[in-house]
Protein backbone atom coordinates (compact mmCIF):
# COMPACT_ATOMS: atom_id res chain seq x y z
CA UNK A 1 0.00 0.00 0.00
CA UNK A 2 0.72 3.71 -0.51
CA UNK A 3 2.34 4.95 2.81
CA UNK A 4 0.19 7.76 3.87
CA UNK A 5 1.09 11.63 6.17
CA UNK A 6 -1.67 12.66 8.66
CA UNK A 7 -1.96 16.21 9.66
CA UNK A 8 -1.42 16.88 13.79
CA UNK A 9 -4.97 18.33 14.64
CA UNK A 10 -5.53 15.75 17.31
CA UNK A 11 -2.10 15.53 18.50
CA UNK A 12 -2.65 14.61 22.12
CA UNK A 13 0.24 14.25 24.99
CA UNK A 14 0.23 10.61 24.50
CA UNK A 15 0.82 11.28 20.83
CA UNK A 16 4.46 13.71 21.45
CA UNK A 17 5.97 10.64 23.15
CA UNK A 18 6.47 8.59 19.48
CA UNK A 19 9.74 9.60 19.42
CA UNK A 20 11.17 8.86 23.11
CA UNK A 21 11.58 5.43 22.33
CA UNK A 22 14.40 6.29 19.53
CA UNK A 23 15.91 8.66 21.63
CA UNK A 24 19.30 8.51 23.73
CA UNK A 25 20.22 5.04 22.69
CA UNK A 26 23.64 3.32 22.39
CA UNK A 27 24.64 1.12 20.09
CA UNK A 28 24.41 -2.17 20.67
CA UNK A 29 27.48 -4.15 19.62
CA UNK A 30 27.13 -7.75 18.90
CA UNK A 31 28.54 -9.57 21.47
CA UNK A 32 30.28 -13.41 21.47
CA UNK A 33 28.11 -15.34 23.53
CA UNK A 34 29.23 -16.82 27.01
CA UNK A 35 29.61 -20.11 25.90
CA UNK A 36 31.63 -20.38 22.41
CA UNK A 37 30.11 -23.76 21.35
CA UNK A 38 27.03 -23.28 22.52
CA UNK A 39 24.58 -23.38 19.44
CA UNK A 40 22.95 -20.02 17.83
CA UNK A 41 21.00 -20.76 14.78
CA UNK A 42 21.20 -18.57 11.86
CA UNK A 43 17.70 -18.71 10.47
CA UNK A 44 14.95 -16.25 11.54
CA UNK A 45 12.14 -18.20 12.97
CA UNK A 46 8.54 -17.42 12.73
CA UNK A 47 6.15 -19.02 15.46
CA UNK A 48 4.56 -21.91 14.87
CA UNK A 49 0.89 -21.75 14.80
CA UNK A 50 -1.47 -24.44 16.04
CA UNK A 51 -4.62 -25.71 14.70
CA UNK A 52 -6.86 -23.83 17.37
CA UNK A 53 -5.11 -20.57 18.05
CA UNK A 54 -4.28 -19.48 14.50
CA UNK A 55 -6.28 -16.33 14.39
CA UNK A 56 -4.31 -13.68 12.87
CA UNK A 57 -5.58 -10.45 14.76
CA UNK A 58 -2.70 -8.60 12.53
CA UNK A 59 -0.70 -8.79 9.25
CA UNK A 60 2.09 -6.83 9.26
CA UNK A 61 4.28 -7.00 6.21
CA UNK A 62 6.94 -5.15 5.03
CA UNK A 63 6.27 -2.30 7.67
CA UNK A 64 8.10 0.86 7.53
CA UNK A 65 7.76 3.73 9.66
CA UNK A 66 9.46 6.65 9.14
CA UNK A 67 9.38 10.68 11.35
CA UNK A 68 10.53 13.18 8.61
CA UNK A 69 12.60 11.08 6.46
CA UNK A 70 14.10 9.20 9.23
CA UNK A 71 13.45 5.37 9.24
CA UNK A 72 12.72 5.30 12.81
CA UNK A 73 11.86 0.62 12.21
CA UNK A 74 12.41 -1.03 8.80
CA UNK A 75 10.64 -3.90 6.92
CA UNK A 76 8.72 -5.62 10.31
CA UNK A 77 6.46 -8.76 9.15
CA UNK A 78 4.81 -10.37 11.85
CA UNK A 79 1.12 -12.17 11.95
CA UNK A 80 -0.67 -10.95 16.09
CA UNK A 81 -2.76 -13.91 17.10
CA UNK A 82 -5.98 -13.37 18.20
CA UNK A 83 -6.13 -13.49 22.27
CA UNK A 84 -2.81 -13.86 22.46
CA UNK A 85 -0.69 -11.84 25.12
CA UNK A 86 2.57 -10.62 21.97
CA UNK A 87 5.61 -8.94 24.06
CA UNK A 88 7.60 -6.58 21.92
CA UNK A 89 10.95 -6.13 23.92
CA UNK A 90 14.31 -4.48 22.80
CA UNK A 91 16.92 -1.94 23.25
CA UNK A 92 15.90 1.72 23.49
CA UNK A 93 15.52 2.68 19.98
CA UNK A 94 14.44 -0.34 18.48
CA UNK A 95 11.19 0.35 17.16
CA UNK A 96 8.65 -1.39 19.32
CA UNK A 97 7.11 1.41 20.49
CA UNK A 98 6.72 2.85 17.01
CA UNK A 99 5.07 -0.53 15.75
CA UNK A 100 2.85 -0.71 18.61
CA UNK A 101 1.64 2.76 17.89
CA UNK A 102 1.27 1.69 14.04
CA UNK A 103 -1.31 -0.71 15.54
CA UNK A 104 -3.88 1.66 15.94
CA UNK A 105 -3.03 4.14 14.19
CA UNK A 106 -1.74 6.69 16.74
CA UNK A 107 1.47 7.53 13.98
CA UNK A 108 -1.23 9.23 12.48
CA UNK A 109 -0.91 11.64 15.46
CA UNK A 110 2.57 13.13 14.44
CA UNK A 111 2.43 14.87 11.75
CA UNK A 112 5.58 13.73 9.88
CA UNK A 113 5.33 10.26 10.37
CA UNK A 114 4.83 8.21 7.24
CA UNK A 115 4.20 4.10 7.46
CA UNK A 116 5.20 2.03 4.83
CA UNK A 117 4.04 -1.50 3.85
CA UNK A 118 1.20 -3.46 4.50
CA UNK A 119 -0.77 -3.47 8.19
CA UNK A 120 -3.73 -6.24 7.99
CA UNK A 121 -6.11 -6.04 10.55
CA UNK A 122 -8.49 -9.45 10.56
CA UNK A 123 -7.22 -9.02 6.91
CA UNK A 124 -8.60 -5.06 6.29
CA UNK A 125 -5.98 -3.01 5.09
CA UNK A 126 -5.73 -0.73 8.76
CA UNK A 127 -4.33 2.68 6.50
CA UNK A 128 -7.09 2.34 4.27
CA UNK A 129 -8.25 5.55 2.64
CA UNK A 130 -12.21 4.48 4.05
CA UNK A 131 -11.14 3.48 7.07
CA UNK A 132 -11.73 6.17 10.19
CA UNK A 133 -8.80 5.98 12.71
CA UNK A 134 -11.01 6.97 15.89
CA UNK A 135 -12.92 3.75 14.89
CA UNK A 136 -9.93 1.88 14.97
CA UNK A 137 -8.66 3.14 18.52
CA UNK A 138 -11.91 2.13 19.55
CA UNK A 139 -11.26 -1.59 18.85
CA UNK A 140 -7.94 -0.81 19.50
CA UNK A 141 -7.56 0.48 22.65
CA UNK A 142 -4.18 1.30 24.44
CA UNK A 143 -2.73 1.61 27.87
CA UNK A 144 0.30 4.14 28.15
CA UNK A 145 3.44 3.54 30.17
CA UNK A 146 2.54 5.99 33.25
CA UNK A 147 -1.44 6.28 33.96
CA UNK A 148 -3.34 9.28 32.35
CA UNK A 149 -6.48 9.59 34.19
CA UNK A 150 -8.74 12.70 32.99
CA UNK A 151 -8.85 14.86 36.11
CA UNK A 152 -12.26 13.78 36.90
CA UNK A 153 -13.96 11.31 38.81
CA UNK A 154 -13.50 7.28 38.71
CA UNK A 155 -17.35 7.02 36.98
CA UNK A 156 -16.56 9.41 34.25
CA UNK A 157 -13.40 8.90 33.62
CA UNK A 158 -14.64 5.07 32.62
CA UNK A 159 -17.59 6.71 31.32
CA UNK A 160 -16.11 9.19 28.78
CA UNK A 161 -15.35 7.06 26.08
CA UNK A 162 -18.73 4.72 25.78
CA UNK A 163 -20.47 8.58 25.65
CA UNK A 164 -18.43 10.19 23.00
CA UNK A 165 -18.48 7.60 20.73
CA UNK A 166 -22.12 7.03 21.12
CA UNK A 167 -22.47 3.76 23.18
CA UNK A 168 -26.14 3.43 24.00
CA UNK A 169 -26.98 1.47 27.50
CA UNK A 170 -26.95 1.25 31.19
CA UNK A 171 -23.53 3.58 32.01
CA UNK A 172 -23.47 2.39 35.15
CA UNK A 173 -23.13 -1.32 33.99
CA UNK A 174 -20.88 -0.37 31.46
CA UNK A 175 -18.70 1.41 34.36
CA UNK A 176 -19.27 -1.81 36.90
CA UNK A 177 -18.31 -4.31 33.87
CA UNK A 178 -15.56 -1.96 32.81
CA UNK A 179 -14.20 -1.87 36.56
CA UNK A 180 -14.97 -4.93 37.32
CA UNK A 181 -12.64 -6.91 34.28
CA UNK A 182 -10.00 -4.32 35.10
CA UNK A 183 -10.07 -5.81 38.54
CA UNK A 184 -10.64 -2.62 40.20
CA UNK A 185 -14.06 -2.86 41.19
CA UNK A 186 -14.01 -4.19 44.78
CA UNK A 187 -11.34 -1.17 45.45
CA UNK A 188 -13.16 1.48 44.02
CA UNK A 189 -17.10 0.92 44.50
CA UNK A 190 -17.83 3.15 47.27
CA UNK A 191 -16.33 6.19 46.00
CA UNK A 192 -16.62 6.26 41.82
CA UNK A 193 -17.53 10.01 42.71
CA UNK A 194 -13.94 10.85 43.66
CA UNK A 195 -11.45 12.26 41.41
CA UNK A 196 -9.22 9.91 40.33
CA UNK A 197 -6.09 11.71 40.93
CA UNK A 198 -6.52 10.56 44.47
CA UNK A 199 -6.17 6.70 43.59
CA UNK A 200 -2.69 5.20 43.72
CA UNK A 201 -0.58 4.30 40.53
CA UNK A 202 -1.24 0.97 39.93
CA UNK A 203 -4.59 1.81 41.06
CA UNK A 204 -4.85 4.69 38.13
CA UNK A 205 -3.11 2.39 35.25
CA UNK A 206 -5.70 -0.35 36.27
CA UNK A 207 -8.41 2.50 35.61
CA UNK A 208 -6.70 3.44 32.31
CA UNK A 209 -7.10 -0.30 31.40
CA UNK A 210 -11.09 -0.17 32.91
CA UNK A 211 -11.24 3.13 30.62
CA UNK A 212 -9.75 1.27 27.50
CA UNK A 213 -12.07 -1.75 27.85
CA UNK A 214 -15.36 0.79 28.28
CA UNK A 215 -15.65 1.03 24.49
CA UNK A 216 -15.50 -2.38 24.13
CA UNK A 217 -12.56 -2.66 22.07
CA UNK A 218 -10.87 -6.32 20.58
CA UNK A 219 -7.30 -5.01 20.91
CA UNK A 220 -5.36 -3.67 24.28
CA UNK A 221 -2.07 -2.49 23.28
CA UNK A 222 0.26 -1.77 26.53
CA UNK A 223 3.05 0.69 26.14
CA UNK A 224 5.23 -0.52 29.20
CA UNK A 225 2.26 -0.37 31.39
CA UNK A 226 4.25 -1.51 34.78
CA UNK A 227 7.47 0.55 33.94
CA UNK A 228 5.88 3.29 36.69
CA UNK A 229 4.56 0.84 39.14
CA UNK A 230 5.75 -0.89 42.12
CA UNK A 231 6.15 -4.75 42.28
CA UNK A 232 2.79 -5.51 43.52
CA UNK A 233 0.61 -3.51 41.29
CA UNK A 234 3.01 -4.57 38.50
CA UNK A 235 1.90 -8.21 39.53
CA UNK A 236 -1.87 -7.27 39.60
CA UNK A 237 -1.60 -5.98 36.26
CA UNK A 238 0.34 -9.10 35.40
CA UNK A 239 -2.40 -11.32 37.18
CA UNK A 240 -5.42 -9.06 35.01
CA UNK A 241 -3.45 -9.39 31.69
CA UNK A 242 -4.07 -13.10 32.03
CA UNK A 243 -7.75 -12.62 32.63
CA UNK A 244 -8.17 -10.09 29.90
CA UNK A 245 -6.47 -12.42 27.24
CA UNK A 246 -9.66 -14.60 27.88
CA UNK A 247 -11.35 -11.40 25.91
CA UNK A 248 -8.94 -9.59 24.42
CA UNK A 249 -5.53 -9.92 22.16
CA UNK A 250 -2.96 -7.70 23.86
CA UNK A 251 0.12 -6.57 22.62
CA UNK A 252 2.46 -5.44 25.27
CA UNK A 253 5.72 -3.45 24.86
CA UNK A 254 7.99 -4.41 28.00
CA UNK A 255 11.52 -3.71 28.80
CA UNK A 256 11.04 -5.80 31.69
CA UNK A 257 12.86 -9.47 30.42
CA UNK A 258 10.82 -11.47 32.99
CA UNK A 259 7.85 -9.50 32.45
CA UNK A 260 7.84 -10.88 28.81
CA UNK A 261 8.84 -14.25 30.11
CA UNK A 262 5.87 -14.59 32.67
CA UNK A 263 2.88 -13.18 30.86
CA UNK A 264 3.76 -13.45 26.94
CA UNK A 265 2.63 -15.95 24.82
CA UNK A 266 4.81 -15.11 22.14
CA UNK A 267 7.62 -12.69 22.30
CA UNK A 268 9.02 -10.23 18.92
CA UNK A 269 12.68 -9.47 19.93
CA UNK A 270 13.39 -5.88 17.89
CA UNK A 271 17.10 -4.27 17.98
CA UNK A 272 18.90 -1.12 16.21
CA UNK A 273 20.72 -1.90 13.11
CA UNK A 274 23.23 0.66 12.24
CA UNK A 275 24.38 1.64 8.58
CA UNK A 276 28.09 2.01 8.66
CA UNK A 277 28.04 4.29 5.66
CA UNK A 278 25.09 6.92 6.93
CA UNK A 279 25.46 6.32 10.57
CA UNK A 280 21.74 6.16 11.03
CA UNK A 281 20.33 3.81 12.83
CA UNK A 282 17.09 1.77 12.36
CA UNK A 283 14.76 -0.79 14.39
CA UNK A 284 14.11 -3.84 12.94
CA UNK A 285 12.56 -7.42 14.13
CA UNK A 286 15.30 -9.69 14.50
CA UNK A 287 13.13 -12.83 15.72
CA UNK A 288 9.83 -13.91 16.66
CA UNK A 289 8.87 -16.58 18.19
CA UNK A 290 6.91 -18.23 21.12
CA UNK A 291 7.77 -16.87 24.19
CA UNK A 292 9.20 -20.25 25.57
CA UNK A 293 11.01 -20.46 22.74
CA UNK A 294 12.51 -17.10 22.78
CA UNK A 295 13.64 -17.40 26.97
CA UNK A 296 15.12 -20.79 26.30
CA UNK A 297 16.26 -21.08 22.88
CA UNK A 298 16.55 -18.04 20.60
CA UNK A 299 17.83 -18.52 16.90
CA UNK A 300 19.78 -15.14 16.51
CA UNK A 301 22.55 -14.35 18.50
CA UNK A 302 21.30 -10.94 18.99
CA UNK A 303 18.43 -12.42 20.59
CA UNK A 304 20.16 -14.28 23.15
CA UNK A 305 22.97 -11.87 23.84
CA UNK A 306 19.78 -9.31 24.61
CA UNK A 307 17.86 -11.69 26.75
CA UNK A 308 20.48 -13.06 28.95
CA UNK A 309 21.07 -9.66 29.84
CA UNK A 310 24.71 -9.26 28.02
CA UNK A 311 24.32 -6.36 25.85
CA UNK A 312 21.14 -3.13 26.29
CA UNK B 1 28.51 -0.85 23.91
CA UNK B 2 30.60 -2.99 25.66
CA UNK B 3 29.97 -6.60 26.49
CA UNK B 4 27.78 -6.80 30.51
CA UNK B 5 27.44 -8.60 33.13
CA UNK B 6 31.33 -9.90 33.07
CA UNK B 7 30.96 -10.83 36.81
CA UNK B 8 27.80 -13.32 35.95
CA UNK B 9 29.79 -14.41 32.96
CA UNK B 10 33.17 -15.50 35.00
CA UNK B 11 30.84 -17.19 37.64
CA UNK B 12 30.05 -19.51 34.84
CA UNK B 13 32.96 -20.10 33.56
CA UNK B 14 34.37 -20.55 37.60
CA UNK B 15 30.94 -23.09 37.30
CA UNK B 16 32.25 -24.76 34.38
CA UNK B 17 35.94 -24.97 35.70
CA UNK B 18 34.49 -26.66 39.33
CA UNK B 19 32.48 -29.18 37.34
CA UNK B 20 35.79 -30.26 35.45
CA UNK B 21 37.72 -30.63 38.65
CA UNK B 22 34.96 -32.88 40.56
CA UNK B 23 35.00 -34.78 36.75
CA UNK B 24 38.71 -35.23 37.69
CA UNK B 25 38.35 -36.22 41.24
CA UNK B 26 35.36 -38.96 39.81
CA UNK B 27 37.92 -39.87 37.09
CA UNK B 28 40.77 -40.82 39.85
CA UNK B 29 38.17 -43.02 41.79
CA UNK B 30 37.63 -44.71 38.48
CA UNK B 31 41.21 -45.29 38.05
CA UNK B 32 41.43 -46.81 41.06
CA UNK B 33 38.20 -49.41 40.27
CA UNK B 34 40.24 -50.65 37.67
CA UNK B 35 42.85 -50.79 39.88
CA UNK B 36 40.56 -52.58 42.47
CA UNK B 37 39.84 -54.85 39.26
CA UNK B 38 43.03 -55.77 38.87
CA UNK B 39 43.67 -57.01 41.73
CA UNK B 40 45.45 -53.72 43.56
CA UNK B 41 45.84 -53.65 47.28
CA UNK B 42 43.12 -53.23 49.76
CA UNK B 43 44.57 -50.00 50.98
CA UNK B 44 42.99 -47.81 48.20
CA UNK B 45 39.71 -48.18 49.88
CA UNK B 46 40.30 -45.76 52.42
CA UNK B 47 42.28 -43.47 50.05
CA UNK B 48 38.91 -43.77 47.93
CA UNK B 49 36.46 -43.44 50.75
CA UNK B 50 37.80 -40.29 51.38
CA UNK B 51 37.58 -38.92 47.58
CA UNK B 52 34.15 -39.94 47.42
CA UNK B 53 34.10 -37.16 50.68
CA UNK B 54 35.24 -34.68 48.98
CA UNK B 55 33.07 -35.88 45.41
CA UNK B 56 29.96 -35.60 48.08
CA UNK B 57 30.82 -32.37 49.09
CA UNK B 58 31.66 -30.74 45.98
CA UNK B 59 28.22 -31.87 44.72
CA UNK B 60 26.65 -30.47 47.79
CA UNK B 61 28.65 -27.26 47.20
CA UNK B 62 28.11 -26.79 43.82
CA UNK B 63 24.23 -27.31 43.61
CA UNK B 64 24.17 -24.52 46.27
CA UNK B 65 26.37 -22.32 44.25
CA UNK B 66 23.63 -22.92 40.98
CA UNK B 67 20.86 -21.98 43.05
CA UNK B 68 22.61 -18.85 44.29
CA UNK B 69 22.86 -18.71 40.80
CA UNK B 70 19.40 -19.26 39.63
CA UNK B 71 17.84 -16.83 42.68
CA UNK B 72 20.46 -13.67 41.65
CA UNK B 73 20.54 -13.53 38.39
CA UNK B 74 17.41 -15.33 36.83
CA UNK B 75 18.88 -16.90 33.93
CA UNK B 76 17.38 -17.28 30.33
CA UNK B 77 18.13 -19.11 27.56
CA UNK B 78 22.05 -20.30 27.40
CA UNK B 79 22.70 -19.25 30.79
CA UNK B 80 19.39 -21.28 31.62
CA UNK B 81 20.01 -24.89 30.27
CA UNK B 82 24.18 -24.37 31.28
CA UNK B 83 22.87 -23.88 34.85
CA UNK B 84 20.51 -26.49 34.73
CA UNK B 85 22.75 -29.07 33.12
CA UNK B 86 25.19 -28.16 35.11
CA UNK B 87 22.60 -29.57 38.26
CA UNK B 88 21.98 -32.55 36.11
CA UNK B 89 25.67 -32.93 35.22
CA UNK B 90 26.60 -32.89 39.34
CA UNK B 91 24.52 -35.78 39.97
CA UNK B 92 25.16 -37.77 37.33
CA UNK B 93 29.13 -37.70 38.74
CA UNK B 94 27.88 -37.92 42.30
CA UNK B 95 26.19 -41.60 40.96
CA UNK B 96 29.06 -42.62 39.20
CA UNK B 97 31.68 -41.82 42.22
CA UNK B 98 29.09 -44.02 44.24
CA UNK B 99 29.14 -46.58 41.80
CA UNK B 100 32.87 -46.66 41.37
CA UNK B 101 32.57 -46.64 45.39
CA UNK B 102 30.80 -49.64 45.13
CA UNK B 103 33.51 -51.80 42.98
CA UNK B 104 36.44 -50.51 44.73
CA UNK B 105 34.76 -51.84 48.46
CA UNK B 106 35.08 -55.00 46.61
CA UNK B 107 38.86 -54.94 47.21
CA UNK B 108 38.86 -57.75 50.07
CA UNK B 109 36.92 -59.92 47.67
CA UNK B 110 39.22 -60.03 44.75
CA UNK B 111 39.92 -63.68 44.80
CA UNK B 112 36.01 -64.29 44.03
CA UNK B 113 36.15 -61.35 41.45
CA UNK B 114 38.97 -63.45 40.22
CA UNK B 115 38.27 -67.00 40.50
CA UNK B 116 36.28 -67.70 37.54
CA UNK B 117 38.42 -66.49 33.90
CA UNK B 118 35.45 -65.85 31.90
CA UNK B 119 33.48 -63.62 34.22
CA UNK B 120 36.73 -61.94 35.38
CA UNK B 121 37.54 -60.93 31.57
CA UNK B 122 34.12 -59.52 30.76
CA UNK B 123 34.81 -57.27 33.87
CA UNK B 124 37.67 -55.85 33.08
CA UNK B 125 36.38 -55.33 29.88
CA UNK B 126 33.84 -53.59 31.40
CA UNK B 127 35.23 -51.60 33.64
CA UNK B 128 38.32 -50.39 30.68
CA UNK B 129 35.21 -49.31 28.23
CA UNK B 130 32.80 -47.57 30.82
CA UNK B 131 36.21 -45.54 32.00
CA UNK B 132 37.27 -45.00 28.26
CA UNK B 133 33.83 -43.56 27.85
CA UNK B 134 33.38 -42.05 30.88
CA UNK B 135 36.73 -39.63 29.76
CA UNK B 136 34.93 -39.19 26.60
CA UNK B 137 32.15 -37.48 28.77
CA UNK B 138 35.05 -35.48 30.82
CA UNK B 139 36.36 -34.43 27.45
CA UNK B 140 32.97 -33.52 26.15
CA UNK B 141 32.53 -31.12 29.42
CA UNK B 142 35.77 -29.79 29.41
CA UNK B 143 35.79 -28.67 25.73
CA UNK B 144 31.69 -28.74 24.85
CA UNK B 145 32.07 -30.32 22.13
CA UNK B 146 28.90 -31.56 20.18
CA UNK B 147 30.65 -34.18 18.30
CA UNK B 148 31.79 -36.11 21.07
CA UNK B 149 28.50 -35.45 23.42
CA UNK B 150 26.32 -36.79 20.82
CA UNK B 151 28.38 -40.03 19.83
CA UNK B 152 28.18 -40.48 23.72
CA UNK B 153 24.36 -39.77 24.21
CA UNK B 154 24.20 -43.15 21.99
CA UNK B 155 24.28 -46.14 24.74
CA UNK B 156 26.83 -48.21 23.94
CA UNK B 157 25.51 -51.73 22.48
CA UNK B 158 28.77 -53.29 23.44
CA UNK B 159 28.13 -52.66 27.42
CA UNK B 160 24.91 -54.30 26.72
CA UNK B 161 26.71 -57.18 25.06
CA UNK B 162 29.33 -57.65 27.67
CA UNK B 163 26.87 -57.41 30.36
CA UNK B 164 24.10 -59.88 28.92
CA UNK B 165 27.86 -62.44 28.41
CA UNK B 166 28.37 -61.61 32.39
CA UNK B 167 24.86 -62.42 33.22
CA UNK B 168 25.44 -65.82 30.95
CA UNK B 169 28.51 -66.86 32.38
CA UNK B 170 27.50 -66.17 36.03
CA UNK B 171 24.44 -68.30 35.55
CA UNK B 172 26.94 -71.17 34.08
CA UNK B 173 28.86 -71.09 37.47
CA UNK B 174 28.65 -73.84 39.79
CA UNK B 175 31.14 -75.34 42.80
CA UNK B 176 30.68 -74.64 46.77
CA UNK B 177 31.48 -70.76 46.67
CA UNK B 178 29.06 -69.83 43.04
CA UNK B 179 26.45 -67.98 44.86
CA UNK B 180 29.10 -65.92 47.11
CA UNK B 181 31.28 -65.44 43.45
CA UNK B 182 27.80 -64.63 41.72
CA UNK B 183 26.58 -62.21 44.02
CA UNK B 184 30.14 -60.11 43.55
CA UNK B 185 30.44 -60.42 40.38
CA UNK B 186 27.08 -59.65 39.82
CA UNK B 187 27.39 -56.76 41.85
CA UNK B 188 30.87 -55.30 40.00
CA UNK B 189 29.16 -56.03 36.41
CA UNK B 190 26.04 -53.90 37.47
CA UNK B 191 28.00 -51.44 38.74
CA UNK B 192 29.89 -50.99 35.80
CA UNK B 193 27.01 -51.25 33.71
CA UNK B 194 25.30 -48.20 35.15
CA UNK B 195 28.64 -45.73 34.90
CA UNK B 196 28.04 -46.35 31.17
CA UNK B 197 24.69 -45.44 31.48
CA UNK B 198 25.32 -42.30 33.50
CA UNK B 199 28.22 -41.28 30.71
CA UNK B 200 25.42 -41.69 28.19
CA UNK B 201 23.29 -39.17 30.28
CA UNK B 202 26.05 -36.52 30.53
CA UNK B 203 26.71 -36.95 26.92
CA UNK B 204 22.57 -36.35 26.30
CA UNK B 205 22.64 -33.37 28.51
CA UNK B 206 25.58 -31.87 27.03
CA UNK B 207 24.21 -32.62 23.89
CA UNK B 208 20.67 -30.81 25.12
CA UNK B 209 22.88 -27.68 26.67
CA UNK B 210 25.07 -27.12 22.88
CA UNK B 211 21.58 -27.25 20.86
CA UNK B 212 18.89 -25.94 22.73
CA UNK B 213 17.01 -28.71 21.00
CA UNK B 214 13.80 -29.58 22.79
CA UNK B 215 13.98 -33.35 21.26
CA UNK B 216 17.06 -33.73 22.53
CA UNK B 217 15.33 -33.13 26.29
CA UNK B 218 13.20 -35.64 25.30
CA UNK B 219 15.92 -37.95 23.96
CA UNK B 220 17.53 -37.45 27.93
CA UNK B 221 14.51 -37.87 29.70
CA UNK B 222 13.63 -41.27 27.73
Amino acid sequence: MVGISVSNDTATDEGQRAMEDSADSGEPEIVAARHPAIKVHTEVRQPETTEDHDEKTFELRNVSVSYGGTVAVRGVSMDIFHKDITALIGPSGCGKTTVIRCLNRMNDLIPTARVEGELLYYGQDIYGPKVDPVQVRKLIGMVFQKPNPFPKSIYDNIAFGPRAIGIKGNMDEIVERALRRAALWDEVKDRLGENAYGMSGGQQQRLCIARCIAVDPDVILMDEPCSALDPISTARIEDLMQELKELYSIVIVTHNMQQAARTADRTAFFTVVSDEDTGSRTGALVEYDRTDRIFSNPSDERTENYVTGRFG
Amino acid sequence: MPNLRHHFTAELEQLRLQVELMAVRVDQNLERMRDVVEGGDSTIVSVALAADDEIDAMNVSLTERCYDLLRREAPVASDLRFIVSVLRVLSELERIGDLALRVIKLAPDHNLIASNPPTYDILRAMADQVIDRYRDALRAWATLDLTVATELATPARSMDVFYERLLAEIMRLDGPDAARVAITIFAAGRALERIGDHATIIGARLRYLLTGDPDHLAAEVR
